[in-house]
């Protein structure tokens, strides 16, 4: 019941940071970013691969190439699109996922790859009688920390006030002295960052790497983002978060029937949709040109 | 995806397509065995493609769902027609739901079922579904995908779950396929030009001002969800027709990609765009495996590395978004191109 408990609680954290991950490059230009998934992959992946250096070394690694995959992004399709009918973006950026999906298989072949990460971040350990995995505490640690650190940033910081003031009202933003390309440069980035986190988190828990890694998370954080209210920070990483408890809880209720988690949980998002179209932390309607 | 989209009919608009069509099927599809192979996915395809057409082409809402009536149309086809004795035997040790098994119809019947069960599930679906805006709308729609993906993968009651359903009967003829998807297309082209396809378009364009013209956006979206679903319903119920299987897998994620892609290529906002689309998609791809297998493609021989195939489809797409986010046909019916005499 502990560990179950836990769990949720773990999930939901490593949903909620994926959420935000894809907020913070929607809040500044109106971009869902599917492609999200494969920065996880690349991340996953990065993580395994350089298993065999210490793991400050190897994290410190991965954080570089996976905000470097984020920034060509950037640079390469997304920049040029800026402006466009987000509908195109939103379809531009499925294209890209499957580009880099195809380029991984290419890279590191369709069958998953493993090592050994963080070993002593596995197993579990005794506290008055309960058994607890060590890698749900460190989950929920870990989450912690960066949530707390995200919201020093975006809360305390200049940057955070520019993307706060950008998620708001880009535009306004723009003639107030934001300097956009370094601001969606930089959600990008953190976004990378946010995307290395998650994959460490997810690589302790399951080294199985295939081209494929990122995308459920990706999926399951997306409709996180839209029931916790696409257009801020807090409602995308509450929605994730409450996605991640759901998941966890539907997979504990419903025993045999677990494999139908996903579809309650998706019945259960399109309930909510249709009770605040604008996501849970919405205020009022508004109409989007989508 | 904004502007374009005839209102008026144009004779040239309707049959310069459906030509097109024919003779493609006729110089394509006689061509060789697996050419003929490939012209009849690629017909299916291109019902599909009109499907999204209609809905997304029109209304500017993106859909993930269609996969999703692609599927339950090629599930009611191949339950409806596959031997009784196929059914019983590879499905007896997956408890396959009794009723289930002895139905019988023909192709057709079979067909025209699957577009209706289509219908009435996007007429259920899109009851909630139409009532979204925006991008909500585009990932909810996504849901549907997930949702039907997920029970029939793995729901052995209702279907072969996660494996194939052999032995769904073949149509073999290529005119028939082309005469399905002409029907499709005189249907899309019709829809288009009614009140309906016009009204939509007026959604598109500015959601503000179409209410205020006395449009109900959530009416007029659900019709054509509806029809559109009815068409995507009988795109996957050919599709199952031509594979001569059916499987929950060949309805996902690729599946939704490679439908989209071939709707923006082409252009989203017209049906010349969705031919246009659709050939050039399945003509890449095709010039592209051949070049992986190192066969010659037009007397030329080049070889690219086993698996590069993909990647370059995908770019192509994103460089095509990034080129020209209206498509190659810029969203443009066909027209006969005018030669001007100068004065």
């Amino acid at each position: 019941m502990v560990q179950s408990i836990l769990d949720a609680i773990s999930l939901g954290g490593l949903y909620s940071l994926a959420a935000l991950g894809l907020g913070l490059v929607f809040g500044v230009m109106r971009l869902v970013n599917f492609a999200h998934a494969e920065l996880i992959t690349i991340a996953a992946y990065t993580l395994v691969l350089t298993a065999q250096f210490p793991l400050a070394v190897s994290l410190i690694f991965t954080v570089i190439v996976t905000v470097f995959v984020a920034l060509l992004m950037e640079f390469s399709v997304y920049r040029r699109l800026r402006g466009v009918n987000p509908a195109i973006m939103l379809i531009a950026s499925f294209g890209l996922s499957t580009v880099l999906q195809r380029v991984y298989e290419l890279m590191f072949g369709a069958l998953p790859r493993s090592a050994v990460v963080a070993p002593f971040l596995r197993g579990d350990f005794k506290v008055a009688g309960l058994s607890i995995t060590i890698s749900s505490i460190i989950t929920i640690v870990l989450t912690i920390v960066i949530l707390l650190a995200m919201g020093y940033l975006i809360e305390k910081t200049s940057l955070g006030l520019q993307l706060r003031a950008a998620s708001a009202d880009f535009k306004t933003a723009r003639l107030l002295g934001v300097r956009s390309n370094r601001l969606i440069s930089a959600a990008f980035g953190l976004s990378g960052v946010l995307a290395a986190c998650v994959a460490l988190i997810l690589v302790i828990q399951n080294p199985q790497i295939s081209p494929y890694y990122g995308l459920n998370i990706t999926i399951l954080s997306l409709v996180g983002i839209v029931i916790g209210g696409i257009a801020s920070l807090r409602g995308a990483a509450l929605g994730g978060f409450i996605v991640g408890v759901v998941l966890s809880a539907l997979n504990t209720l419903l025993g045999n029937g677990r494999v139908y988690a996903y579809s309650w949980l998706f019945i259960l998002v399109l309930v909510i949709l249709l009770v605040r179209p604008g996501g849970l932390l919405s205020k009022g309607s508004e109409l989007e040109r989508v | 995806m904004k502007h374009g989209g005839v209102t008026k009919f144009s004779i040239q608009n309707l049959l310069g397509p459906i030509i097109v069509l024919i003779l493609l099927t006729h110089f394509v599809g006689s061509a060789s065995t697996s050419l003929q192979l490939i012209t009849q996915f690629a017909l299916c395809l291109f019902v599909m493609v009109l499907a999204l057409q209609v809905f997304v082409g029109n209304s500017g809402v993106l859909s993930f769902g269609h996969g999703a009536f692609a599927l339950i149309g090629s599930y009611v086809s191949a339950m409806l027609t596959a031997p009784v004795n196929i059914k019983d035997n590879a499905l007896s040790m997956n408890q396959l739901w009794e009723p289930l098994v002895s139905p019988q119809t023909n192709i057709y019947v079979a067909l025209l079922i699957s577009a209706a069960v289509s219908a009435v599930i996007a007429a259920i679906t899109g009851v909630f579904l139409m009532r979204l805006n925006g991008l909500a709308a585009g990932i909810a729609t996504f849901a549907l995908l997930g949702v039907a993906y997920n029970v029939f993968f793995n729901n052995k009651k209702i279907g072969p779950g996660s494996q194939a359903l052999p032995g769904v009967p073949l149509i073999e003829n290529n005119w028939i396929l082309l005469l399905l998807a002409v029907i499709s297309l005189i249907l899309v082209y019709f829809i288009n030009i009614s009140k309906i396809g016009r009204t939509l378009r007026a959604t598109r364009e500015d959601p503000m001002a179409a209410p205020a013209l006395g449009i109900s956006i959530f009416k007029v979206r659900l019709i054509a969800f509806i029809l559109s679903g009815a068409i995507a319903g009988l795109a996957g119920g050919m599709y199952s027709h031509v594979a001569g299987t059916f499987q929950v897998q060949d309805y996902y994620l690729e599946f939704t990609f490679i439908t989209l892609s071939m709707l923006i290529v082409g252009g989203s906002a017209s049906i010349w765009g969705a031919l246009v689309g659709t050939f050039i998609i399945t003509a890449v791809g095709q010039i592209l495996l051949m070049m992986e297998q190192d066969l010659p493609v037009f007397g030329i021989q080049v070889q690219i590395p086993l698996g590069s195939r993909a990647v370059i489809i995908a770019l192509t797409f994103v460089a095509m978004l990034l080129w020209r986010s209206s498509g190659v046909t810029n969203g443009k019916e066909f027209t006969i191109p005018k030669l001007k005499r100068r004065n």
